[in-house]
Parts: C-alpha cells; structure tokens; sequence
C-alpha cells in the first residue's frame, strides 16, 4: 500500500466525474476567510484555521469547496452552464476525526432546469456513493426549503413572522419556539419607554413624522453621519414589530403547521402525501408542489433507487443562501453522512455575481465513504 | 503537594482580593519586596501565590498550571471552552462586578430584545450589503448567546479591544458585546442594553482547576472553606 493519505479509490471517483461529463477544477488551499464567515456565520470561526497575512487580510485553510469554486466561477466569466467537480484536502477543527481530510464532490452552476438539476445532484452522488459501495444499502433523506416557505406563506402571517419561521427553518429547537410563542404570546412584544413616548406623541401613525424624529435623534446623537440603519429601517420595521406583537397564530393553522413539519415518507409517497395535506388544510401551496413533483419525476427518470429516498418535510440547512432541495445520503443503519448536498441559488449573487445564477451541488465525505468501505471488510 | 494561588497583580482587584483571604485565616505576604511577584501564606508552607494579571490567571487555570486562582467570572467563560469542566466556581467574592451586555443605538426603537436582533441581522444583508457587524473583544459569550441561546447565526465579530462603546457611533460596528458596572458609559454613547441582552453577570470568583490530585487533598478543602466563611 503506497504511503499517502489520497482515498484509494481517487482514481475510479475522478473517472466516475469524468463520466458524469463534469469539469475539474482546483482552488487554492489558502483562501480569504472573509466569504466563508459572511456566508456560513461566526460560528464557522471555531471549526476553521485562520491566519493572518502580512498586510492584515485574514485567510484560512480552505474548509469546504462550494464557495471557492463558486468564486472562481464569477472570476472565470465562462458563462454557465458549468458543471463543477472537485477532489481535494480541507481542514476543519472536528471533535471526531483528523483536522485535514479529503472531500469531492459536484457544483451544478446555472442549469435553469432546475428540476432536472436536482435530480441529476441526487442521482450522481448516490451512484457515486453506490459505486465505492457494491452492494450496501443506501438510505437518502431528502428536504425542501420552498415547500416550508410555500406552507408559512399560505397561512397568512405577517412577513415579519413568516420571515422569522423560515429563517430558522432546519433548527428544530429554534422553530418550535417560534411556533410556541405564536401560539401563546407571552407578552405583546417588549417595547423600550422611548416607543411608549412616541406612541403618546402620535407618531406611531404617522410614517413620515417618525421617519423625522428618528432622523432628527440621529442628528442630535452625533450618529447619524455612519449610521447603518436609516430612519426609514427603523421606522418600517417598529411597524412590523407592530404587527408580530399583535399576531396569534390560531389552534387550526398551527395544527396545520405541526402536521406538515411531521410528514416523513417514502419519496414515492410524497407527491400525493403533500397533496392530501394541501387538500386538508386548505393551504395553497400549488406551485411548490408542482415543482417537488417535477422533480420526483426527473428523479424515477434518472434511474435512481427511488425506493431508497425518503422525504422528511422538516430536513432543512439554516443557512440563508439554501433555498429549496437538501439531501443527505448514509449508509442504510448508520448515521454517518456520506454525502450531502442541496439547491443554493442565493449564493453566487451573495458572493458578487452579476446575474442569478441557480445553482445545485453535492460533497463526498471521503474518510467516511473509507471507513465504511472498511467496515465491509471487517463484516465479511 | 503544595497548591498555588493565583492572585490578580494589581489595583483594586488585588487589594479586595487579599482582604478576602486574610479575612479567611490567610494573611498574604510577598516574598522579597513589595512589587514582587510571588508570596505565602502566614503559617501555611504549603500554599504559594503567585501575582499574575486577571487574563492571565483564567488561561494558567485552563491549563492546569496553577490549582487555584481569584480573577472575573467573564475572563474564565470566554478564556476557556467547556469552562465548567475544566475549572470549579468555589466562591463568589462579592467584588469586580460587571455585566458582559448586547448593547444596541438607542435609536434603534423597534429593538428591545434578543429576538428583534435576530430579525434585523436575518435582513440585514438584504439592506446593507453585510451581515450585521458586532464590536466585542468577547468572541466565545458572543458566539454562545447568538447562537447557542437565540439562534442568530447571521452576523460578523469586528475585534475591539479598547473604547468599544463608540464603534456604532463610528461605523466600526452597528452594535457590541462590553462590560458594563453601571450602565454610564453606555448612556453617554447613546446605547441601550436589551432586555434578554445580559449575558453574564460577572464578578471576582474563587476559581478551582479541576485535577484529580485535589479529590481528597485536606489542603484544597480548608482553602475552599475558609473562603467561603467569610463571603
């Protein structure tokens, strides 16, 4: 056995890309953090190395590829379609296992078929999976953001809230909360002396008077020359915090909420699941289900194992550029995540495209997919 | 064995700190000169202190070096990672207050609590070409109250370590992470604390680091007892 620390089986998954009709690309190992942090969030500081360069920029070692290859993309100006396949090291602090390993995996840029892009991402990771795998069982768990967006819009809340839920679509603890305290509003919403004042003065209702007052402190405060926020954010959004202090989500539409967010099916199943439910609550979700059945269809066409895809209504990413396919393939029995991948299309104008670009894609755990390839060993 | 106590260096840190112990039976006695620093303990050989500055002593405790240290609940918590794993709060010492706090513009009316943040760091990208910047010098309570206790994962940390109260004044940052003892300089800044914005009430702490040497050891018990009599 040569002494390296490449996967194995590198060679027949770079043929396997190949095949796939997929562009190589690399990215270099020392990037900018600055996009990982504002993409993924502060907590994404703890699990990555960063350093400093010599005039102050801060860079770390590449902790994933998507963003990277998504840069180079816009870089590029190639145009899209692309299609995007990756092998290659990150590093990340984990608490299990080695701080630097190898991931692979597929960016599907600009493919306005969405629903065949999502299915083409679903069916070539679980082949890819499959193929290191003979004869194993895979189980895929598959999610949708706009279904859930689709669900909370027709229920009728307020933007404020339906963009609250929705944000925090993939937590479990945070959206139960959420649901919770709508259900039962504990307080009409906290609200400082100064807005009681205000309230007082009248100014409440009239948009423009409070816009000037708040432009006035501002002035009188000495902070309005950096100030972020405008009189304008801060008066439209008193209003909107208005509105979610006086909203209470009633005993059926939050019922209707719970039983959709516990819906976990046969992929198969799915289409006429989220039809009797449309059906049930009276929810029209029309158009997110004519997508999610499109793409169940351009999935059964790519010969994928159907049967091994389930959908689960609340499987989302709480990440604000995921925005509607999420799936997670692991070795049917364990929990180990072999692959994962999901549809991204806010993220390349987040990252400074010019255009929309929709954009779907995959990674491959490698030191996973070895050590289940090694678990075969041991079982036989 | 003998057991070292880490004692803040200087100020009034170091005087209330000393009171405390002799209040308990230990009158503190610098070896050599006054400035130096290293002391004992009047009538116990088996206990030495060692002056070190108060950040200094959360590190030396995370790392064992020392087994037992007086300095801010706020520098232990944000020095170490699983902090009440790796060290014991014995005491509350009743001096050092301070309050690490989510403070905001006062101008900011439609924000009042953790949960009004959320939904303007959630938008703010959308609005204003960034995530919502914070000034702190606390990263890990920082990242601990966003994220672990309200959810809010969308923001950036601007490193500020000195006059953080005036980074939104500034533009540096749009809010921040500070201590405040009386809520003053926040005032003059034009800052407002959230009302589910304090996240930790800190004070000096009696702080023990956890080793296996000290189950048992008489030594340890009587210094922990002795502390908490007189507090």
């Amino acid at each position: 056995m040569a002494l390296i620390n490449l996967p194995v089986f590198a060679d027949e998954l770079l043929a396997d890309f190949e095949s796939l009709g997929t562009l190589r690309v690399d990215t270099p190992v020392i990037q900018p953090a600055e996009p990982f942090l504002a993409m993924a969030g502060e907590d994404l500081r703890r699990r990555i190395f960063m350093t400093e360069s010599e005039t102050g920029e801060s860079l770390c070692l590449r902790p994933e590829f998507t963003i990277p290859v998504c840069l180079r993309h816009i870089e590029a100006v190639t145009g899209t379609p692309k299609r995007y396949a990756y092998l290659g090291e990150v590093f990340r602090q984990r608490r299990e296992g080695g701080n630097e390993f190898y991931q692979a995996g597929i960016e599907d840029l600009g493919d306005t078929d969405t629903a065949a892009a999502d299915a083409r991402a679903v069916s070539d990771a679980m082949r890819i999976v499959a193929n290191r795998l003979p004869g194993r069982h895979l189980s895929v768990t598959l999610g949708d953001q706009a279904v859930f967006e689709a669900v909370v819009g027709a229920c009728g809340l307020p933007a404020g809230w339906q963009k609250r839920l929705i944000h925090a679509f993939g937590d479990q603890k945070h959206l139960q909360k959420l649901l919770t305290e709508l259900a039962h509003p504990r307080t009409v919403g906290v609200f400082g002396p100064e807005v009681v004042r205000l309230s007082m003065d009248g100014l409440l209702e009239d948009e423009d008077r409070l816009v000037a007052h708040v432009a006035a402190t501002m002035e009188a405060t000495g902070y309005s020359t950096n100030a972020s926020r405008s009189p304008e954010d801060i008066a439209r959004r008193l209003k909107e915090k208005m509105e979610l202090a006086n909203t209470r989500l009633d005993r059926r539409t939050l019922d209707h909420v719970a039983a959709f967010l516990a819906l976990d099916v046969p992929l198969a199943d799915a289409p006429a699941a989220l039809f009797a439910f449309a059906q049930k609550s009276g929810l029209k979700i029309d158009d997110a289900l004519t997508r999610f059945d499109a793409r169940v269809s351009a999935l059964s066409k790519t010969g994928a194992e159907i049967g091994a895809i389930r959908y689960r209504s609340a499987f989302g990413r709480p990440l604000d550029y995921y925005t509607g396919l999420v799936f997670e393939v692991e070795l049917a029995g364990s929990h180990a995540v072999l692959a994962g991948g999901g549809r991204f299309d806010r993220l390349l104008t987040l990252l400074g495209a010019r255009e929309h670009i929709p954009a779907v894609g995959f990674s491959l755990w490698l030191d996973r997919i070895e050590k289940a390839i090694a678990s075969e060993g041991g079982a036989q | 064995m003998t057991i070292t106590i880490a004692l803040p260096s200087k100020g009034r840190m170091k005087d209330d700190a000393s009171a405390i112990f002799e209040r308990a039976g230990m009158k503190i006695v610098a070896v050599g000169n006054d400035r130096s620093y290293r002391g004992r303990v009047e009538g116990a050989d088996d206990v030495e202190i060692a002056f070190l500055s108060a950040s200094e002593i959360s590190r030396e405790l995370g790392n064992g070096s020392i087994d037992f240290g007086v300095t801010g609940e706020d520098l232990v918590r944000e020095g170490l990672a699983n902090a009440d794993a790796r060290v014991e709060f014995c005491a509350r010492l009743g001096f050092g207050h301070a309050d690490v706090v989510v403070a905001v513009p006062e101008v900011w009316y439609d924000v009042d609590t953790m949960a009004d943040l959320g939904d303007v760091a959630a938008d703010f990208r959308a609005r204003h070409g960034r995530r919502l910047a914070i000034a702190t010098k606390y990263w890990r309570l920082t990242q601990n109250h966003f994220s672990g206790s309200h959810g809010i994962q969308l923001y950036r940390i601007v490193e500020s370590l000195g006059a953080t109260e005036g980074a939104p004044a500034s533009g540096s940052a749009d809010i921040i992470v500070d201590i405040t003892s009386t809520g003053s300089t926040l005032k003059a800044n034009h800052l407002k604390i959230l009302t589910d914005g304090v996240i930790l009430r800190s004070e000096a702490c009696l702080v023990r680091a956890r080793k296996a040497a000290h189950d048992g050891d008489p030594v340890v018990a009587r210094i922990i007892a002795a502390v908490r009599g007189v507090v």
